[in-house]
């Protein structure tokens, strides 16, 4: 069957099986960025936002995603470049493999949204669905820090 | 030196940083190419059994498959390491619960998977037996006929008079200890790509750790010529060790080579956990004894290693297991001895540390044990055992750079260290404290695996653009080893680090380097590179000689400028013109590193000295643990190490919190548990526990650098000994805090809430 999807601001005819997940839609388009840790919901690496709310893209049906702006890493940097949280995880080094990358990318950036200023427990928080066999976090931890003070800084 | 510190030393990000960052990298589970087939693997469903009969017509008709292969469509070489045991199907008999029984290749992954299950296999079960000491004994089952009481190697390492020593110290420690099956887990299941192409040459993308040590595996098992096996590496997912075996290129390529298309095998999660090959689990008694001041005299070991149901890389994690730490410390008279043996279990491998955690973990809770029997303060008691530069240690290995004694100092200074002995529990105390601390030793680069050569060679290609490609065959797995070298490169040849590539390993190109594995890549790889870059800076400077029509020794190289008097040439001045007057050719700078005074361990004894330089760590931990719940909680952790120079202090830290994280992993929550057949119960994030951010200290990191002689600008290992120290240091703090006695991992809630309840318990009898 055919569905509309909105991703990334652009709309798409995407060829689907009644039952495949969002995760599987968006990687056939060739939006590979969006990762396949799993496929049951608890490693995080399928991230993706949905009108901006991160979900587990390899839990949600590509059919219920109709009409709901998508966001896939390969969204998310603008025409000025890096995402503030982008830039923050390159500078900060919290990529080894990066595997988990785009996954974190993107729940950060929902909770930077939600929250400008988080505290490092609220920021553990909300990164405990996403996992990282890596880095141990902590590189993760100050990169998101490193923006909610960049946001403090803009702010004064 | 002078302009050394330019990008040496330097926080650098990630050359691969950007990519990663925007979701544009490609790992091996993204790559796809037109006509691509899919295989599917079909696991034993027992643990030990006869195969009577495979009945595969009913999935060879289904719609979309292309044949189903058993052990008859392929190469019957068995492989394996040392000991070549295994099969690439199983053949008469399965012999773990999820041996590769058979596998669908077909159109798409999801007619694949469907179609293993209308694979009918007809078992007769065999008894089975998954306790290595059980499997030890006579009546058990065997294995494998050739292998009589189902040991696979059986090795010792001996020195002194272990006796004599024994007799004479005033406190002797005694335990023995369990050691888990853990897994790597990396958030990438491991996944592989092969195909033949018209002129017959087999190609293989394959984040495989070692790919020239894979190639001519391949190339054995396959009965191919070298030069016909071409393996391109893509930086794969995390490997911690699991991507170093074969453990399903073998099937991969078996497929492709008969059906001449290209073939992908990628395995889902549960698939990871029977196909990439965890830690050694092992069974270690101790027993370690000192003098009244604190100085060890005699240790005695007896590993029972779990090889599991095949030999792959388990006989060398044995030999670690027996040796490396004995070198940690000044010790003269050893005893260990060590059996590998198998199992229908999954087999074992190599991950991050190899067998080093394992006995790390027995000696260091021993010290902290024999350090309160003799009332010393055990980072003093580590520091009087500590060696120093210019020792050659029990096994032969000869340190040349040792900052032990300043790890342990900073761990102390730097943590409110307050040591007082074993802790007492209280009645109606809910809440306890303590602090721990281990140390560890490391090689950078472990010599005899690979038969003929240890070393690595690097080229340092310059085109008339002034680029710089730097290629070396060692690889990345996502380590950073590929920015590592980009660095050298560029602090040697004066440029930025903007105009230097480090391409993937491509057999068809790479010079020859093992890979990512016994800590090797930027002690070994770096030094080639360094000396490669040198060489090309040498050329350079004879290009820039000739342009100017001077001698070389009268050019000065500063700054990205080639100088003499008041002539100046620019960096890309000279290669342009330098390469353009010689017809457009590429400027090669080569270099090789070949340790030197290092040796394969001599096979009966172990002794050799048999790494260009070692690496010392202690980590130092605080914690608190909950009686009512028994759970740990880390307050604080500090980790230090002599890596000889941080080349970058980004990669390096990051190697140190992302090991230290896994340790406790390993020291808290990890473990795969296996069911009545040999089944995994907890294949699955949910089940099997890493840490989550929630879970994870803020790890601090320090650094001593003692600027080994040998690596390249000082630098040795850091990667694997990250993780070394850190579940001996929790169940040090776990002595400090209650004075339980750890001697199995992982320290779960449940089993710490059942150790507190046991001390209450007599706690209340003694009243
Ligand atoms: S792949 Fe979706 S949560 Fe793991
Ligand atoms: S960087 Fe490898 S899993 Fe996070």
């Amino acid at each position: 069957m055919q569905i509309k999807l909105s991703i990334n601001g652009q709309k798409k005819n995407v060829e689907i099986n009644p039952g495949d997940t969002l995760l599987k839609a968006i990687r056939r388009l060739g939006l590979t960025g969006t990762k396949e840790g799993c496929g049951e919901g608890e490693c995080g690496a399928c991230t993706v936002l949905l009108d901006g709310l991160p979900i587990n893209s390899c839990l949600y049906l590509a059919f219920n995603a109709q009409g709901k702006d998508i966001l896939t890493i390969e969204g998310l940097k603008g025409k000025n470049g890096l995402h503030p949280v982008q830039k923050a995880f390159v500078e900060e080094g919290a990529i080894q493999c990066g595997y988990c990358t785009p996954g974190m990318v993107l729940i950060s950036k929902a909770l930077i949204d939600r929250n400008p200023h988080p505290t490092e427990e609220e920021i553990r928080n909300s990164l405990s669905g996403n996992l990282c066999r890596c880095t141990g976090y902590v590189k993760i931890v100050n990169a998101v820090k490193r923006v909610a003070e960049g946001g403090k800084r803009n702010e004064k | 030196m002078k302009n050394e510190s330019r990008v040496i030393g330097r926080r650098v990000s990630r050359i691969d940083a950007t990519e990663k960052v925007t979701g544009s990298f490609k790992y091996p589970s993204d790559l796809t190419m037109p006509g691509l087939l899919h295989a599917v693997v079909l696991r034993s469903p027992h643990g030990h059994a006869e195969i009577e009969e495979i009945e595969s017509s009913a999935a060879e008709s289904l719609e979309g498959v292309i044949k189903v292969f058993t052990a008859k469509d392929v190469s019957q070489e068995l492989f394996g390491e040392i000991v070549k045991d295994t099969p690439i199907f199983a053949r008469e008999k399965v012999r773990y619960y999820g041996e590769p029984v058979a596998c669908v290749l077909a159109d798409s992954e999801d007619v694949a998977r469907n179609a293993i299950k209308k694979i009918k296999v007809k078992y007769k079960t065999l008894p089975e037996v998954f306790d290595p000491s059980e499997a030890m004994k006579e009546e058990a089952p065997l294995i494998h006929d050739n292998y009589p009481g189902n040991i696979a190697v059986e090795k010792k390492a001996e020195r002194g008079d272990v006796e004599k020593a024994f007799a004479e110290c005033a406190v002797i420690e005694k335990d023995t200890f369990t050691l888990p099956y853990v897994h790597q887990v990396p958030l990438e299941p491991n996944g592989c790509i092969a195909f033949v192409d018209e002129r017959g040459q087999l190609n293989l993308y394959t984040p495989n750790q070692s790919p020239a040590w894979l190639r001519s595996r391949l190339a054995e098992l396959f009965n191919l010529d070298l030069f016909q096996v071409r393996v391109i590496q893509i930086q794969g997912g995390g490997g911690f060790g699991g991507k170093c075996p074969l453990t399903i290129e073998q099937i991969c390529v078996a497929l492709a080579l008969d059906i001449k298309r290209p073939v992908r095998l990628v395995n889902n999660r549960e698939e990871d956990f029977y196909a990439t090959w965890g830690r050694v689990p092992m069974k270690i008694e101790l027993e370690l004894g000192a003098d009244k001041s604190g100085k060890l005299l005699a240790k005695r070991s007896r590993v029972i290693a779990d090889n599991g149901a095949y030999s792959n890389i388990a006989p060398g994690v044995l030999s670690t297991a027996l040796t490396r730490i004995d070198s940690l410390y000044r010790l003269k008279n050893v005893e260990n001895i060590g059996w590998l043996v198998y199992t229908n279990k999954i087999p074992t491998g190599m991950f991050r540390g190899f067998g080093n955690p394992q006995i790390t973990f027995t000696v260091e809770t021993l010290i902290d044990r024999l350090a309160a029997r003799l009332n010393i303060d055990p980072g003093e008691m580590r520091k009087r055992n500590a060696p120093c530069a210019g020792d050659v240690s029990v096994h032969g290995w000869n340190l040349k750079s040792c900052g032990l004694t300043e790890c342990i100092a900073i761990c102390m200074e730097e943590s409110n260290w307050n040591w007082k002995g074993p802790g007492k529990m209280e009645k109606g105390k809910k809440v306890y404290r303590g602090q721990g601390l281990a140390c560890c030793i490391h090689v950078a680069g472990n010599r005899g695996v690979y038969p003929s050569f240890d070393g690595s060679a690097a080229e340092v290609r310059i085109g008339p653009d002034g680029g710089v490609k730097v290629l070396s065959g060692e690889g990345e797995i996502g380590c950073g080893a590929n920015t590592t070298f980009a660095q050298i490169a560029a602090e040697i040849l004066g440029v930025e680090m903007e105009r230097i590539q480090v391409p993937e390993v491509d057999s068809c190109y790479s010079p020859f380097g093992l890979g990512a594995y016994a800590s090797r890549v930027t002690a070994i790889g770096g030094n080639a590179v360094k000396n490669a870059a040198e060489n090309a800076l040498e050329q350079l400077k004879e290009e820039a000689a000739c342009l100017m029509g001077l001698n070389k020794e009268e050019i000065i190289y500063e700054e990205g400028r080639f100088k003499s008097g008041d002539k100046t040439l620019t960096f890309e001045e000279v290669c342009r013109e330098g390469c353009y007057s010689k017809g457009g050719t590429t400027i090669v700078g080569k270099g090789t590193y070949i340790p030197q005074d290092v040796t394969i361990a001599d096979k009966e004894t172990l002794y050799g000295n048999i790494s260009p330089s070692y690496s010392f760590g202690a980590q130092l931990v605080d914690l608190e643990i909950d009686v009512e719940t028994g759970k740990v909680k880390i307050l604080d952790f500090l980790a230090v190490q002599d890596l000889g120079r941080v080349l970058n202090p980004l990669g390096a830290e990051g190697q140190l919190e992302g090991g230290v994280i896994m340790g406790i992993g390993y020291a808290l929550s990890e473990e795969l548990v296996l069911g009545e057949k040999g089944e995994v119960i907890n294949p699955r994030y949910r089940d099997y526990k890493i840490p989550l951010a929630i879970d994870s200290p803020q790890v601090r990191v320090k650094f001593v650098e003692t600027n080994d002689p040998v690596g390249p600008f000082g630098a040795k290992s850091v990667g694997e000994p990250a993780l070394v120290p850190t579940a001996p240091a929790i169940a040090n703090a776990i002595f400090n805090a209650v004075g339980i006695k750890v001697n199995s991992l992982p320290i779960t809630p449940e089993k710490m809430k059942m150790e507190l309840q046991k001390k209450i318990r007599e706690l209340e009898e003694k009243e």
